[in-house]
């Protein structure tokens, strides 16, 4: 099956899909793309693998496993597998760059400095490797996740920034449009599993040491790397930054 | 062929982060020598040219380079550590690669 990303535009296409439901964004992703995965976080997300096995049930879904996540989401990853009988693709980060980074800086470097360089060992490096085995892949992203950073995601985008050389990446981002609230009401009305800290309090997900439950009224996105500073999108060119 | 480096410069004169950490990078190579010519998108000013050139190439975030050669459709650079290995044809490690990786993605969904 070919790319469509190869001959067409994303944009007219994200124009096209951005009305549609996840359901019918995930049908168009998964009719056009044969080697595309879900990324799997362990948190809420879990909504793209319960409407994707709808349609495909042998979909293949794949999660970082960085080493430091809670115990709960662990066995959440399992409870999904059990659930829907599918293969969950558990990536690991290179063992060597973990040791090295541990060795010089020790365990909670990113209290000390920032996120950036542990996640760049435990996420992006085999984030970037896996994804270099696919045509597309599906995520989970929300625009009401990160108003800062996430206010203009896409539902379809080209993916510059993992691509293999010389050729396309597409992602997919199909509760682009959703709120928190039409991803939990769905995964009350279908019985979907969800990982337990989310009766803890918690509502992003990640690493153990980086997430902490939010109090009322808090964003999901002060649950994470809560000691830097606020996220800005300060590289940004949309109108919407000029009128700041 | 002609390389357009368009970066963005806040309203009270700075220049955007990742653009003074890539243009910093690019001196340090001494690849700012292949640029042609460098824009400005002032943030202040919709209608600067390097806002212009962002809108009609679609472009989302600053820096890009936009790269015309003779009889070729004219390509456009979000992505440095691209521009360096398909453009400029270096080589460019993958720490560097993640490191880039790492100011332009927001982690949280991972």
């Amino acid at each position: 099956m070919s790319n469509p990303a190869n001959s067409i535009n994303v944009t007219d296409i994200d124009s096209e899909l951005s009305a549609q439901s996840p359901q019918d964004i995930l049908r168009y992703a998964l009719a056009n793309h044969d080697n595309i995965s879900i990324s799997f976080s362990g948190a809420e997300d879990v909504v793209l693998i319960d409407m994707a096995h709808k349609i495909r049930p042998d979909i293949k879904v794949f999660s970082l496993d960085t080493g430091r996540l809670h115990a709960q989401t662990y066995r959440f990853m399992e409870e999904v597998r059990k659930h829907y009988s599918i293969d969950i693709d558990v990536v690991y980060p290179e063992a060597a760059r973990v040791e090295k980074l541990v060795k010089e800086k020790g365990l909670f470097s990113f209290y000390e400095d920032d996120h950036k360089e542990c996640c760049g060992i435990r996420k992006i490096a085999p984030l970037r490797k896996q994804l270099l085995t696919v045509d597309a892949w599906i995520t989970g992203q929300r625009r009401d996740q990160s108003p800062g950073t996430r206010a203009e995601v896409p539902v379809i985008q080209d993916d510059k920034a993992f691509a293999r050389p010389d050729d396309r990446l597409t992602k997919f981002n199909p509760l682009a449009n959703w709120t928190s609230k039409q991803v939990w009401d769905y995964i009350r009305e279908n019985n979907v599993p969800y990982n337990a800290l989310h009766d803890e309090g918690f509502i992003s997900i990640g690493c153990e040491p980086c997430t902490r439950p939010t109090g009322p009224g808090q964003h999901e996105r002060e649950g994470r790397w809560w000691w830097e500073e606020a996220t800005k999108k300060e590289c940004g060119l949309h109108a919407v930054n000029i009128e700041k | 062929m002609k390389i357009t480096l368009v970066k963005k410069v806040f309203a009270d004169g700075s220049p955007c982060k990742k653009c003074a950490e890539v243009e910093q990078k690019m001196r340090d190579a001494g690849q700012l020598e292949q640029i042609n010519q460098t824009v400005i998108a002032y943030e202040a000013d919709p209608q600067s040219e390097g806002m212009l050139l962002a809108a009609q190439h679609k472009v989302d975030r600053a820096p890009f380079f936009i790269v015309e050669r003779d009889n070729q459709a004219t390509e456009v650079y979000t992505v440095y550590f691209k521009f360096v290995k398909e453009v400029l044809n270096q080589k460019i490690t993958e720490d560097e690669e993640i490191q880039e990786i790492m100011n332009d993605v927001d982690l949280d969904f991972l």
